[in-house]
Formats: C-alpha cells, sequence, structure tokens
C-alpha cells in the first residue's frame, strides 16, 4: 500500500469525531429565515391583507384581513394553487409599482376610498402601464376575488375563515347538531 | 501485508465503527430528547404549528416526549414513521396538517393518567371509556339502526379508515364482527374527543391570595380545554366556537343553560334536524329542570350523576319525598319518572289546575 494514502488510525480517528458532531447538528434543519408566511413576503402579505379587506370589508362581523383570508392564499399558493405563484408575484409587485407612481404611496397606504377607486379600475380592466396589458388587470382581480371568497367561506382547515367567521355571519351551526335515530323501528 | 495483519485491522476498524456509531447515535439521542422543542422537533417544518401551539397551551411547560414519547420509546416504528417524514419532504409533498394515528394517540392517552390520574379514573369508570366492540357490535343497536358512516362522529373520531374498515357486515341482521379483532378493546372515545390538549390556555397557578378576585366566584377561567373533535374537518373546535343548541318543545322555544361545556355534550347528545326536544339523542332538562346544564348533575369524567340530586333537594323535600329514593328513570324515554323532562304534574297529579290557579289568584293581586 502507499504510505502517502494510506488513511491513517488518527486520520479515521479525527473525521468519525467530526462526523459524530455533524449528526448532532443535523438536528437543526437549514431552515430559511423564519417567516410566518409560506410563499408571501411580509410587504406581499401586507399589501394582500389591504386588498382582501377591500373585496369583504368588516362590519358587525371580521372582513378579509382578520378571517385569516391573506394566509388561506399563502397556504394555498404552496399547496393546491402552486400555479398562481407566478400571478400573485406579478401581480402584487404591479399594484405597488402602480400606486408608486401614481400616488408615491404603497397600496395599503391609501385611504380607503383610494384603495377603492383603484380596484373598481382594474375590475373595469381601465389600469394603464405594461404590467396590466392583455387584461391582466381584469384577470388578477378576478383572481384574488374569488380566492378572497373561498378563504372567507370555505371550511377553516384551508387556512382562512378563522374562528368559523363566515359560518357564524350566516348564522349556520358547525358543527351542526344532529343526533342519530335511535331505536326506531 | 499479511493475512492475519488485515485481519486484525478490520475487526479494529468494525470495533471502531460500532463504538463511534454507539456513541454517536448516544449523543445525537440524549440531546434530541434533552433539548427545547425549538430545537429539535420544531426543526421539521411539518411539526413546527404543533410545537408553537404546545407552546401557548396550559400543557406548555411539559416536554414532547413527556407525552408522546422518545422515538424508541414505543419500539422502531416511530423511528420508521419519521423516515418516512423526511422523504415525503425531500419529496415536496409536506403536509402542515400532520396528524397523529390513532394509535399513537392513544399512547398519549397512557400518558395522560400520569398526571390526571383521578380525571382517567373517573373516565375509565363511565360511559364515555366505551371500546370498539361494545360500540359496533351492540345487537340491540345493531339490529335497529343500520350502522353508518355517521356512527364515526362520536365514536372511534380519530380512526383513519372508514366504518366499513372497522366492523362487518353493514347490515342489520348480523352477526356482526370486528374486522381487526385488536381493536376490540380500544377507546373509542378517547380524552382527546372533548379535550385540545393544545388549545391555549395557562397553567394553573396559585391565585393571588390578597385579591378575591383571583381566588372566588370572580375568578377568571385561563382557558378551556375543552373542545369538540371534528372528525369531518380532522380538527378540534374549542367550546367558546361551538354553537349553541338551540331546541323547541312543539313550538315552544326550550330554555338551555348558556354552560360552554354542554355545547360539547350536545354535539353527540343531539336531537334531530327539526331540534325537537327529546328527539334522539337528545336529554337536554325541561320540565322541572328546564335550563340546567348537563354538568349541574353529571360529572364531567364519570358522568355519574348519582347523589347529584341532593345537591339541590334536601334530603327530604318540601313535599315529604326523598329524593335520593325517587325513581329518576332515564333509560326509557317514555318513563314519567325520566330526571331529563319531568314536570310538576308527572309526580303531582291535578298539578296543572294548581299552577293554573295559583296563576289566576297572582294575575288578580297585580290588577289590584
Amino acid at each position: 500500500m502507499d504510505k502517502q494514502n494510506k488513511f491513517s488510525r488518527r486520520r479515521f480517528i479525527t473525521l468519525s469525531l467530526v462526523a459524530t458532531g455533524g449528526m448532532c447538528l443535523l438536528s437543526r434543519c437549514v431552515n430559511p429565515p423564519l417567516s410566518s408566511w409560506r410563499f408571501l413576503t411580509g410587504q406581499e402579505s401586507v399589501l394582500l391583507d389591504a386588498l382582501v379587506e377591500q373585496i369583504i370589508p368588516a362590519d358587525e362581523w371580521p372582513g378579509g384581513r382578520d378571517a385569516g383570508v391573506t394566509n388561506f392564499i399563502d397556504k394555498q399558493l404552496v399547496g393546491p394553487y402552486t400555479r398562481y405563484q407566478e400571478s400573485y408575484r406579478k401581480g402584487l409587485h404591479a399594484i405597488q409599482e402602480t400606486c408608486k407612481t401614481k400616488f408615491q404611496k404603497q397600496f395599503e397606504n391609501l385611504s380607503w376610498e383610494e384603495q377603492t377607486q383603484f380596484l373598481k379600475k382594474m375590475e373595469a380592466g381601465k389600469m394603464e402601464g405594461k404590467a396590466w396589458k392583455k387584461g391582466f388587470d381584469r384577470e388578477f382581480f378576478e383572481l384574488i376575488r374569488n380566492h378572497a371568497m373561498q378563504g372567507f367561506y370555505g371550511s377553516p382547515r384551508h387556512g382562512g375563515n378563522k374562528n368559523n367567521v363566515s359560518y357564524k355571519m350566516m348564522a349556520l351551526d358547525y358543527p351542526v347538531i344532529i343526533g342519530q335515530n335511535r331505536y326506531k323501528k | 501485508m499479511t493475512i492475519n495483519r488485515i485481519y486484525k485491522i478490520s475487526l479494529l476498524s468494525l470495533a471502531i465503527l460500532i463504538g463511534i456509531f454507539i456513541v454517536s447515535f448516544g449523543t445525537f439521542y440524549t440531546y434530541w430528547n434533552t433539548a427545547s422543542a425549538d430545537k429539535t422537533c420544531a426543526s421539521c417544518h411539518e411539526i413546527q404549528n404543533s410545537v408553537h401551539s404546545q407552546a401557548q397551551s396550559s400543557h406548555r411547560n411539559l416536554k414532547c416526549n413527556e407525552c408522546h414519547g422518545t422515538a424508541l420509546s414505543n419500539g422502531l416504528h416511530s423511528m420508521r414513521e419519521k423516515g418516512m417524514m423526511v422523504i415525503k419532504h425531500m419529496n415536496i409533498k409536506s403536509d402542515e396538517n400532520i396528524l397523529i394515528s390513532e394509535e399513537q394517540l392513544l399512547e398519549v392517552l397512557n400518558n395522560c393518567k400520569r398526571c390526571h390520574s383521578s380525571e382517567f379514573a373517573d373516565w375509565s369508570s363511565g360511559g364515555h371509556s366505551i371500546d370498539y366492540e361494545h360500540v359496533f357490535l351492540n345487537p340491540k343497536h345493531n339490529s335497529t339502526e343500520q350502522i353508518n358512516f355517521d356512527c364515526l362522529r362520536c365514536h372511534g373520531m380519530f380512526f383513519k379508515g372508514t366504518v366499513n374498515d372497522i366492523v362487518e357486515p353493514l347490515n342489520i341482521k348480523g352477526p356482526w364482527k370486528l374486522k381487526d379483532i385488536t381493536r376490540a378493546t380500544m377507546p373509542a372515545i378517547p380524552c382527546m374527543a372533548c379535550h385540545q390538549i393544545h388549545q391555549d390556555g395557562s397553567p394553573h397557578k396559585r391565585p393571588d391570595y390578597s385579591g378575591p378576585k383571583s381566588i372566588f366566584y370572580q375568578k377568571q377561567d385561563t382557558g378551556f380545554v375543552v373542545g369538540f373533535y371534528d372528525r369531518h374537518e380532522k380538527v378540534h373546535v374549542p367550546i367558546t366556537q361551538l354553537p349553541r343548541l338551540y331546541l323547541k318543545e312543539g313550538e315552544r322555544p326550550v330554555k338551555i343553560a348558556d354552560d360552554p361545556i354542554m355545547r360539547n355534550c350536545v354535539q353527540c347528545h343531539a336531537p334531530n334536524a327539526a331540534h325537537q326536544a327529546g328527539t334522539n339523542d337528545d336529554r337536554t332538562p325541561r320540565g322541572v329542570h328546564e335550563g340546567l346544564s348537563c354538568t349541574a348533575c353529571h360529572e364531567l369524567h364519570s358522568n355519574n350523576s348519582k347523589n347529584s340530586c341532593i345537591s339541590c333537594h334536601p334530603a327530604i323535600s318540601n313535599c315529604k319525598l326523598d329524593v335520593t329514593k325517587m325513581n329518576t328513570s332515564y333509560a326509557d324515554p317514555k318513563s314519567p319518572f325520566n330526571i331529563h323532562w319531568v314536570s310538576c304534574s308527572d309526580c303531582h297529579k291535578g298539578a296543572t289546575k294548581v299552577k293554573s290557579e295559583l296563576h289566576r289568584i297572582t294575575n288578580n293581586l297585580k290588577m289590584h
């Protein structure tokens, strides 16, 4: 055996110890920086909160934001709605860019009325700018509106409808109170 | 190099490798079971939610393994399961709504009794500790009502399959048998049917003796651990979120106690879809006991109600009846003595006439 290539006992033990230490460190998986969001960034979540609150505003019942609609969308975007990831990234960015150009503010910092007018224009497909070409304004508005409805009225297990808020609003008992037909013959 | 020397080196290497494995595994295992959950269990993204909810619960002072056991405490199947989780995770199929299996849940149940021995003993002596055999092989029930998927809403709610996987045949003729005989003695209504272990709450603490509000009736609840396990959604619904029962006796609305715990009871002890009092499994008090909660008479874990009458009624009542010897039969819904809806006139014949006469006199007095 070539002496230089010999795997010395000392080197073997050193490597083994390093491996042992490595195993201990493995317990902490190399996580991405801890964030409460799965797909959205912190800024995107603030914007989306404002958007869903516009679509389902709070009255005597909580609105889209407090019902956890943003959480629903975020959760679905890394699940069944992966296909919409690009639309959200592009659309949310376009909204902020348009707001900055037009109002020198971010969407969430606009007044309630300004936000409403902005979204009405989006819904009507009358947004200006390169990002909104080919009817993306109307398309993106519909996407958020549909997802907001799903998040608000759907099952809480999907991330929205926090504390069954929409069920309560509609006076729907959940879980339904209903017994079995006992001993009827 | 001689064969003998190669043999010796190989043997030594093997011994060293085994030694390193034992030391590294032991170190790792010890570390894993002693370090905080944030550094261990929560390393798995799938378990992060559970770790965080536990940290907000009244069980926050417990380590995960005190209830869930260690990776090896229940044999090697835990290791295999974790391995499968890693593989699933690597394939980007991770599930943040991760749930423990019914078998694992029952292992946790065995750990509940370490701290809650009294409650466990009460539960064991009561009807809610019923096992699969007695629920699903009851000839009286099965011959009068078709076993169906909805049975699992209140019995065997943590079972992953359907009722079809539990019992056969699914008809009213029988004879019925469990598909998996080992399930026979498994509890069908475990603690977690009514308790959400990770629910928001604070551990019990000693009161502030200088402030009566922290001792007496004004004491604030630190959080309910009661919650109904909704099999359909696979989540616990805290009692504060459960709907309040509305009930009618004919057209008359029945007064219902505003006891949050009762909202949990009526999820299973429920009336028919029209919410008519006394139908199906409804046991809501009416008659002289209308407005009382289930818990006014039933002990929470054993559900025992024996001697509960005497809590409100003196041993010899005003009408000279010994309440401890009264017939309070409830098994027969038609019994006139059914304690759930016994009325004055069931015992005192002509009481309705007396009552209406009293009303007439009172009204006359009011008019004058």
